[in-house]
């Protein structure tokens, strides 16, 4: 009965219409909330409809059901660490993407490159929250500074006021001295407004992902760099997709096995390093 | 899966820069470029030429290696292109070089560094000849590029 109403929930699924296969699932779910499966299909189903607060509870009721450490239940970690990405919550979604990622590899399940992605996504949305946080701080302190320039200005203002009330000035000399004072403020303001997007303005810096960092075969930044016999270092799934395929070192083609290739755990440390301070080399 | 991220990338280094003698004739979509090749020293063979050379990636690229060979292109293109003559190309422009076949190639191997190696490869040879077997070859073969089961018995070329 209950798997009655999951095949129709696929089929609704397949046809696009995912209000309707979400409500399915539930039901399925309501005959027999101990099978993973109705609360997995649900989770991606709600995940096409952006219910991300759903998926995530979907996803870690059927890792509950299967158990943490169970294979089974990989599918469902991705689909944890994707909504808690879209929730806005990168540590939890990085912490549960790296698990999963190291079991994923464990038991070459195919999940592997997902997770890594996740992993990175999460990595560059952590980097992104501090940037916003430093920025906003950037800009409070453009804020007091400017307002410093401001009360500067008024004040000065105001004595030239008092001089031309003594009469020590005329009308004119005031005129052209409180346009002066204007203007000089307008210039500083714009110079700081100017050194301060300079320097928090990551386009204007270059960004460049140092060479030893980048990928001899994908080109991208690595997140769990592994070295070969011939001391060279590439990201883990690139290198093993290639050598469980020629069975040769890259470089030297002397023969090879996945056994071989070791993680380069210093340099997973500056890669890490790296991207808590340059989030955007995920993209790059 | 890292095909498209991956050429992407190459376009933007060789955008940037590439070594003297190469040019990027066409790449406006990412599973066929067209490169142009020049031959720098004084080989009689090959000088003042210009030769063409067609890349097609599958989605596996850079696992697997992309086919790679020479095309001609006619005089009413206003660039006219001819296949270079080499013992080890044969006249449809086809190129028996290790490092494109399934089993030689290199994931760290790019566009830019084929290019170069077919480079050296026509600098480096003096004979004005085909493959042998090049008429029956053209005239036969219809297998993929990367299927043909090259021998290369022959380093010295």
């Amino acid at each position: 009965m209950a798997q009655e109403l999951k095949a129709k929930g696929n089929e609704l699924y397949k046809a696009g219409d995912y209000i309707g296969a979400e409500d399915f699932f539930s039901q399925a779910i309501q005959k027999n909330p101990h099978d993973a499966t109705f609360f997995t299909n649900r989770a991606v189903t709600r995940s096409k409809l952006a219910k991300w607060a759903d998926v995530e509870h979907d996803a870690r009721a059927a890792i509950e059901i299967y158990g943490l450490k169970n294979p089974a239940a990989l599918k469902s970690q991705n689909y944890l660490a994707e909504a808690l990405l879209c929730l806005q919550r990168p540590q939890e979604a990085h912490d549960v993407a790296s698990d999963a990622y190291q079991q994923s590899l464990a038991v070459k399940n195919a999940q592997s490159e997902n997770l890594s992605r996740n992993v990175l996504r999460a990595k560059q949305q952590i980097w992104a929250a501090r940037e916003t946080a430093r920025l906003r701080e950037l800009n409070e302190t453009l804020g007091s500074v400017e307002a410093l320039v401001e009360a500067d200005v008024t004040r000065a203002l105001a004595e030239l006021q008092g001089r031309l009330e003594r009469g020590e000035i005329g009308e004119i000399g005031f005129g052209e001295d409180q346009k002066a004072l204007h203007e000089d403020a307008d210039a500083k303001i714009r110079n700081l407004r100017e050194a301060f997007r300079v320097a928090s303005n990551g386009e204007v810096q270059e960004r460049v992902v140092p060479d030893y960092l980048v990928d001899g075969i994908t080109f991208e930044i690595m997140h769990d760099p592994v070295i070969t016999p011939s001391g060279v270092s590439f990201d883990r799934l690139a290198i093993t997709k290639y050598v469980e395929k020629a069975g040769v070192d890259p470089l030297t083609r002397a023969p090879i096995s996945v056994h071989d290739l070791k993680s380069n755990k210093a340099l997973k440390a500056a890669s890490a390093e790296f991207l808590a301070k340059n989030g955007w080399a995920v993209d790059w | 899966m890292f095909a498209t991220k991956r050429l992407s990338k190459e376009l933007v280094k060789m955008q940037e820069h590439v070594p003297p003698g190469i040019a990027i004739v066409k790449c406006d979509n990412l599973e066929e470029w067209q490169m142009d090749i020049k031959i720098l020293d004084q080989n009689p063979l090959y000088l003042d030429q210009t030769y063409r050379l067609k890349f097609t990636f599958s989605n596996k690229y850079p696992i697997e290696p992309p086919e790679v060979q020479f095309i001609q292109c006619p005089d009413s293109t206003g660039t006219p292109r001819t296949i270079p003559m080499h013992p080890h190309i044969y006249s449809n422009g086809i190129i028996c070089l290790d490092l494109l076949g399934s089993a030689g190639w290199s994931p760290v191997q790019t566009v830019e560094s084929v290019c170069m190696s077919l480079q050296s490869m026509l600098t480096a040879n003096n004979r004005n000849e085909r493959p042998p077997g090049d008429q029956e070859f053209i005239a036969t073969n219809r297998r993929r590029i990367r299927d043909i089961n090259f021998v290369y018995e022959d380093d010295n070329v």
